[in-house]
């Protein structure tokens, strides 16, 4: 629930007290000019009777007066209300009441007995004692203001006793005529404005040398407000830094003060820490390391308070001495943030008061710090995560939908990646003539940056396998599968981080001449059945990796191979994550035991081939996490050959 | 993995024992980064306790292949296991660097 603020709450007591004075002022001045005019008349004996004027005077200073009290008792009312509850107003209201009712009483000519009327004016003078005890805005005003309020009261306080003396001499004046007893509510009145002004004023004063700790603690508090608006805004680092800096000077007045910020694991090397100065030269700081030392077998500083400096000769070579030092470490259960050096002229200057505000700063600081890290953190990792979901979705898309279908082979192909982004690929061109170019490959490496050198293969792949309109000969128009290397490694050459390669395989089968030609670039051997010889064995041909060897000199490390198939060959073509899948014990799948599957299965179909081996490598590593991509593409030569 | 270290005046031997992976294939660079690592004149790996070694790990090799041999710092793998081996073997690698099977003919070589 939101409570309706005060009339007066942040508002100037000075300004309301200042209005008063100006009024009773004004008034006084009034009363003045009646006085010179009465004192004129009485001199120079005018015609008129002299009371009379006397008397209108009297009259008009009279209703001048209830004036000024009438605003001061309004006055006082904000004021004694201020942060007041309901029982307050009740009580003002009664008060009122009962003042007026007197006034009205005695207005009514209706003779009370001097007891009761001396009972209810004493009783009315008790309440106002009361009353005037409720100077809390007192404790709102800074040391300035407290001045100009105790100047401000005493001018309110001479004016009413001015108009009180000029009354109480003319009520004595033989010429007067007015009934005394008009004027005790007058006196009850003034009686509670003056109290109060009074008990304002002696509290106002008493409270100035407790002043300066009520400035203090606002500081404080406007100290801490500002750092934890910091974090809330989201701000950097040093500024949280600066701020502790800044609120802790100000608030405990050192003289010097020397943060040294600790850069955190992680963070960018970029920004330097510099040291935050004040009235500190930068060539002493390195005197401070001895104090900034952690403890013996820990990681973790201590915190160092000095309030004799002088004694204990701590710091003697700084060419200011000072009195007092402490040094606070800046540190979280799990890290350390820095130390902040406050350094004091006085002696004794760090008692357990200043360093109870200063742990708060410190530790708000630390709070600050590691808020900021986690939200950075989440940050980044959130980062991360998007990304990598960019890259599975662009590596998603490269992988071929549609496999190339003709009268005479049969694929299959399975690819399982291990993590979000793998470095396998795979694709098929089926080309004009009767051919089909197939490209397997791995990226060293993972996530992001594999899957974009995946997509530079696909795309090196496409661009190399485009028909050449100038060859002569037929099998001039597409580079040949060692050639096909030799391009993609110049093509790599520029764009692949030195401790990055390339393994691959580029197959180029052509129908019409029953063969293919192939090529292997450190991808793993081709597994084989050759079905006229009934044998399932590996092409073990040589070949380097691509990106390993960045120059003309590649060339002689890669081999043209052919070979003719026959109907019914099988060709498996797959990654290491095939062949390095792991067991519970850690033993790898290897190469045997997928050559053993191969020869139980060759008569089936592509589709079941595939489906068969795989299912081998997973029961194998059963409960085992993915440990690297897995591709495994199967071409089965078909066995009815229709245009031969 | 654990990376360990000998050295004589021309020879730096460094003995890999684990599993050479994405993680430990950073503390193997670090130590080939080392600067006054071609001041030697041969750096020889012993593989005996290498039991696998990840395209990271070969990437680290093959990264720094090339500034050794531009440096004429011979590097030399012995007591490869045959499971190492047949990475190196595959990758084509077994071409390119100078793998022999005992550590009398890395010294020797």
């Amino acid at each position: 629930m939101r409570v309706q603020p005060d009339a007066l709450v942040g508002q100037n007591f000075i300004g309301l007290l200042r209005v008063l004075f100006r009024r009773g002022l004004t008034l006084s001045v009034a009363l003045m000019v009646l006085i010179g005019v009465d004192r004129a008349a009485a001199a120079h004996a005018l015609p008129l009777p002299g009371n009379i004027i006397t008397a209108v005077v009297y009259t008009i200073a009279l209703a001048l007066f209830i004036i000024f009290l009438a605003q001061t008792l309004y006055a006082w009312r904000s004021l004694v209300s201020f942060r007041g509850g309901a029982k307050l107003r009740r009580e003002w209201l009664v008060f009122e009441l009962t003042l007026g009712l007197a006034l009205l009483m005695q207005l009514l000519v209706w003779q009370m007995s001097p007891g009761l009327r001396l009972g209810i004016g004493i009783g009315l003078a008790l309440f106002g004692v009361y009353l005037s005890g409720h100077q809390r805005w007192v404790a709102y005003l800074n040391n300035s203001q407290k001045w100009q309020a105790i100047l401000l009261q005493l001018g309110i306080l001479g004016f009413t006793l001015l108009f009180l003396f000029y009354l109480r001499n003319a009520q004595a004046d033989p010429v007067l005529l007015a009934p005394a007893t008009q004027l005790s509510f007058l006196v009850l009145s003034s009686f509670f404005a003056s109290f109060y002004a009074i008990a304002g004023l002696l509290i106002t004063l008493f409270n100035l040398p407790i002043a300066e700790v009520f400035e203090q603690r606002r500081a404080e508090i406007l100290g801490l407000q500002h750092l934890s608006q910091i974090i809330q805004r989201g701000q950097s680092a040093p500024e949280i830094y600066q701020m502790l800096f800044n609120s802790a000077i100000q608030t405990i007045k050192a003289n010097a003060a020397v943060l040294l910020p600790e850069r955190q694991p992680g963070e960018l090397a970029k920004s330097p820490l510099t040291p935050l100065r004040y009235q500190f030269a930068a060539d002493d700081i390195s005197l401070l390391a001895p104090l900034l030392a952690p403890l013996p077998g820990t990681l973790r500083a201590p915190e160092l308070i000095d309030n004799n400096l002088e004694r204990s000769k701590r710091l003697e070579a700084l060419s200011t001495p000072y009195g007092s030092m402490a040094v606070l470490p800046l540190q979280s259960a799990t890290h350390n943030y820095g130390s902040l050096l406050l350094l004091h002229k006085e002696p004794h200057a760090f008692d357990s008061e200043v360093l109870s505000i200063l742990h708060t700063f410190t530790a708000q600081t630390v709070l600050s710090l590691e808020n900021l890290q986690l939200a950075q953190e989440s940050l980044s990792n959130q980062r991360t995560q998007d990304e990598l979901r960019i890259a599975a979705l662009v590596q998603e898309r490269l992988i071929p939908k549609r496999l190339p279908t003709d009268d005479w082979f049969e694929i299959s192909t399975y690819a399982q990646a291990a993590k979000e982004v793998g470095g396998d690929f795979y694709d098929f061109l089926h080309l004009p003539g009767q051919k089909l170019a197939v490209l397997i490959g791995d990226v060293s490496g993972k996530g992001v940056t594999a899957a974009f050198h995946t997509a530079q293969m696909k795309g090196i792949f496409h661009a190399l396998m485009q028909a050449n309109p100038l060859a002569k000969k037929e099998r001039d128009r597409y580079p040949d599968p060692h050639r096909f290397m030799v391009q993609a490694n110049e093509a790599l050459t520029h764009c692949l981080e030195r401790s990055s390669f390339i393994t691959a395989a580029f197959y180029l089968i052509d129908y019409q001449a029953g063969g293919f030609s192939f090529a292997r670039a450190g991808h793993c051997h081709t597994l084989y059945y050759h079905s006229i010889k009934e044998e399932v064995s590996y092409f073990r041909t040589e070949g380097l990796g691509l990106g390993i060897i960045r120059d003309a000199g590649y060339e002689k490390h890669v081999k043209n191979q052919f070979w003719d198939y026959n109907p019914g060959d099988v060709m498996v073509i797959y990654t290491d994550g095939i062949v390095e899948a792991r067991d519970g014990e850690g033993n790898e799948y290897g190469e045997e035991r997928l050559r053993q599957m191969l020869e139980a299965c060759f008569y089936q179909s592509a589709e079941e081939i595939n489906e068969h081996l795989r299912h081998d490598v997973q029961e194998f590593s059963s409960g085992q996490p993915l440990h690297d991509d897995q591709t495994l593409l199967v071409i089965k030569f078909k066995a009815a050959q229709p245009h031969t | 993995m654990k990376v360990t270290t000998h050295t004589t005046t021309d020879t730096l031997t460094l003995v890999l024992d684990g599993e050479l992976d994405a993680s430990s294939a950073v503390v193997l660079d670090a130590e080939l980064n080392k600067p006054e690592i071609l001041n030697y004149r041969k750096v020889l790996v012993d593989c005996q306790r290498l039991s696998y070694i990840s395209s990271a790990g070969l990437g680290v090799f093959i990264s720094h292949l090339q500034r050794l041999q531009d440096s004429d710092v011979k590097l030399v793998f012995f007591n490869m296991q045959e499971k190492v081996f047949n990475v190196f073997e595959i990758l084509g690698l077994d071409s390119l660097m100078n793998i022999v099977p005992t550590e009398q003919e890395a010294q020797a070589a």
